[in-house]
């Protein structure tokens, strides 16, 4: 499984969505309802099944799920 | 296990060098962001240290009484920037570091309507935050802004550190996340040591001798800049001479568990929390996920902060007994920044009371029974007042009035604030409650502030965001309230006045606003509802009535335009 797919089931399971509902516009907050202790168990999350780490100051650049991919598969 | 245990000390300056030669064998734990590994400091680690950032502070130009702001996250260079400043008389003021997803912007603009309210000196902020504020170009913040690397490079300057008197001001925390108008209550070094003194006494009732007495050990994971996390555990265990293992809140919120772990390890134990944190514990943690916990130590399990829910306690003892947790452990408390933190206790150690809410009475909490929050800490007297102020019989519900030696000195530099929470030396708390048998039971609140997870957050913050995108503000008004919803305790509700009728239209704005409302506050809305012009309630002078709109919610008599948004 790639990092993306990877990614996208972590958000599914934190916020209750389906993965294949996880258009990359949507709004974490907003739109998949994940509000702050989601938010950080997000965060752990992610960094516990992809064995990455993710600094402050990234995580405070992630609005949406795009930012989320973005930050994996940086340009 | 009783220890030998000095006179209380006269303000928090000397609780440090107190600590520093009286506990020597104890300290502070500080856990990383992620709650895996700590760093321990014991009491003359940890004042030396202080000590040490003081000094740096002198050298930086800090004066007594300039304020100093710290918005960093739970961190040992929090603790030495925050205790630094209290011993060189500055007047420290810790800021929520800033949500962990988005929100960088909104962070910016909270820290410079703190800037504007309270003129610091400096501001104590992470490179990070710090390269944002200059991207945006935020001038009053980057004049006072700087960094622990920066304050670490400092020389220390070996200046003899002043001797605050007790009435003098400690420290000022701040009342609510609001961006628009930030409150700082200022707090006196007597308030703060004697609500510290009061509560270790109210916290070891049950037990029959004060908490320092028996306990070894505090395990919390609230944010230093939330009273509860400052002065009820941090404070509370420097004094106290207890053993505290400090985890970041973000720590707790990603695992729960790891909370639940350290309360079993390090001995006789109490600890705070509010109801959403209980919440948390029940929700995350699976049976399977429960085996191996031994919770046998915790002694006193304090829940406080936002409304203590029936429920929620229920379903945590039911969860968390079978691992050695007592039930008669659980007890509610009730208090505020305004009486430095806890004015009243539930001393009777039998664990959650409740009553019924009295025949024709209006919870806007939304509960049917009542947890008792029990008896006024020492030397305080909790009065139920009608609006008159007239003083209100045994079950009669009306504001709770308080007078003692915690309440708080006033706003900072803000005397129509202070003017307003403060008479003839009494505080008035705006929350709605009745006593009974000496005992107080809290039902609602008066004002309209809105508390989502121990928070408070102020309307017209939400309202604005609302406004910010239909337009609205002049004729078109927004109004925003919290209601109860199950065991999740509060969430925000907004209703939107507008002129537009089309369902696609409406459903594009509502996600403008949930996505504004979100990236600004890390919240998600949890009813979006438009109404037509003129539909919100307001006073002659065109003041939004959230209470009397936030009734008509609840009992379905708001008209609903339809949109397409499938919420």
């Amino acid at each position: 499984m790639d990092m993306t797919q990877k990614a996208l089931n972590v958000v599914a399971k934190v916020s209750g969505k389906d993965v294949a509902a996880l258009q990359p516009e949507l709004e974490l907050v907003a739109d998949l309802g994940i509000d702050s202790p989601k938010a950080l168990q997000l965060l752990l999350d992610l960094e516990e099944e992809l064995d990455i780490e993710i600094s402050d100051e990234d995580a405070a650049k992630m609005d949406t799920v795009g930012d989320v991919l973005a930050f994996l598969n940086p340009a | 296990m009783a220890r030998l245990f000095p006179a209380p000390p006269s303000t928090l300056t000397s609780a440090l060098s107190r600590a520093a030669v009286h506990f020597p064998n104890r300290g502070v734990s500080v856990f990383d962001s992620r709650g895996r590994a700590h760093h321990r400091r014991s009491y003359p680690e940890v004042f030396a240290a202080a000590q040490q950032a003081a000094g740096c502070w002198v050298a930086g130009g800090v004066e007594p009484g300039d304020r100093v702001l710290v918005s960093l996250p739970t961190s040992w260079a929090f603790l030495d920037a925050w205790l630094g400043a209290l011993l060189c008389g500055a007047l420290p003021l810790a800021v929520a570091p800033g949500a962990a997803l988005g929100a960088g912007a909104s962070q910016i603009r909270k820290i410079e309507a703190l800037v504007d309210r309270l003129d610091p000196r400096r501001v104590l902020v992470t490179a990070g935050f710090r390269r944002s504020a200059e991207a945006a170009e935020a001038a009053r913040i980057l004049a006072v802004a700087t960094t622990p690397e920066e304050i670490a490079a400092q020389t220390s300057a070996s200046s003899v550190l002043p001797t605050p008197e007790p009435s003098d001001i400690a420290f000022l925390q701040l009342t609510s996340g609001s961006t628009g108008h930030p409150r700082a209550v200022s707090i006196p070094h007597r308030a703060a040591v004697h609500n510290i003194m009061s509560s270790d006494q109210a916290i070891g009732a049950p037990q029959g001798s004060p908490a320092h007495e028996w306990a070894e050990t505090m395990v919390a994971w609230l944010p230093l800049h939330h009273d509860m996390g400052l002065v009820g555990t941090l404070f509370q265990s420097i004094v106290g001479g207890l053993d505290l293992w400090l985890l970041p809140p973000g720590a707790f919120l990603a695992r729960p568990r790891k909370w639940l772990e350290h309360l079993g390890q390090h001995g006789t134990a109490f600890a705070p929390a509010p109801n959403f944190g209980y919440q948390l514990c029940v929700e995350r943690l699976d049976a399977a996920s429960r085996v191996g916990l031994d919770l046998s130590n915790w002694r006193a399990a304090m829940t406080g902060a936002e409304m203590v829910r029936p429920e929620t306690v229920a379903a945590f003892c039911e969860a968390f007994t079978p691992y050695g947790f007592r039930p008669e452990a659980i007890r509610p408390c009730y208090g505020m920044a305004e009486g430095t933190l806890a004015l009243t206790f539930d001393i009777k150690g039998e664990g959650m009371r409740t009553r019924p809410l009295p025949q024709g009475a209006d919870s806007s909490a939304g509960l049917n029974e009542i947890v008792c929050v029990g008896e006024p800490i020492a030397d305080t007297e909790v009065h139920i007042v009608d609006a008159g102020g007239r003083p209100l019989a045994d079950g009669e519900i009306g504001e709770v009035v308080v007078c003692g030696p915690s309440i708080f000195a006033g706003y900072f530099n803000d005397p129509e604030a202070t003017a307003e929470s403060l008479r003839d030396g009494r505080l008035w708390t705006g929350d709605l409650g009745f006593l009974h048998e000496g005992e107080l039971y809290i039902t609602g609140r008066l004002k309209d502030v809105l508390i989502v997870r121990g928070s408070n957050l102020m309307p017209h913050e939400i309202e604005w965001l609302a406004e910010s995108v239909t337009g609205g503000g002049g004729a078109l008004r927004t109004g925003a309230f919290s209601v109860a919803r199950g065991a999740a305790g509060e969430e925000p509700v907004v209703v939107v006045e507008v002129n537009e009728r089309e369902p696609e239209k409406l459903r594009a704005m509502g996600q403008e606003i949930r996505s504004n409302i979100g990236r600004t506050l890390s919240l998600p809305v949890a009813d979006l509802v438009f109404v037509r012009r003129g539909r919100i309630p307001k006073t002659t002078s065109g003041k939004v009535q959230r209470r009397a709109l936030r009734d008509q919610y609840l009992r379905g008599e708001i008209e609903r335009l339809e949109t397409t948004d499938e919420n």
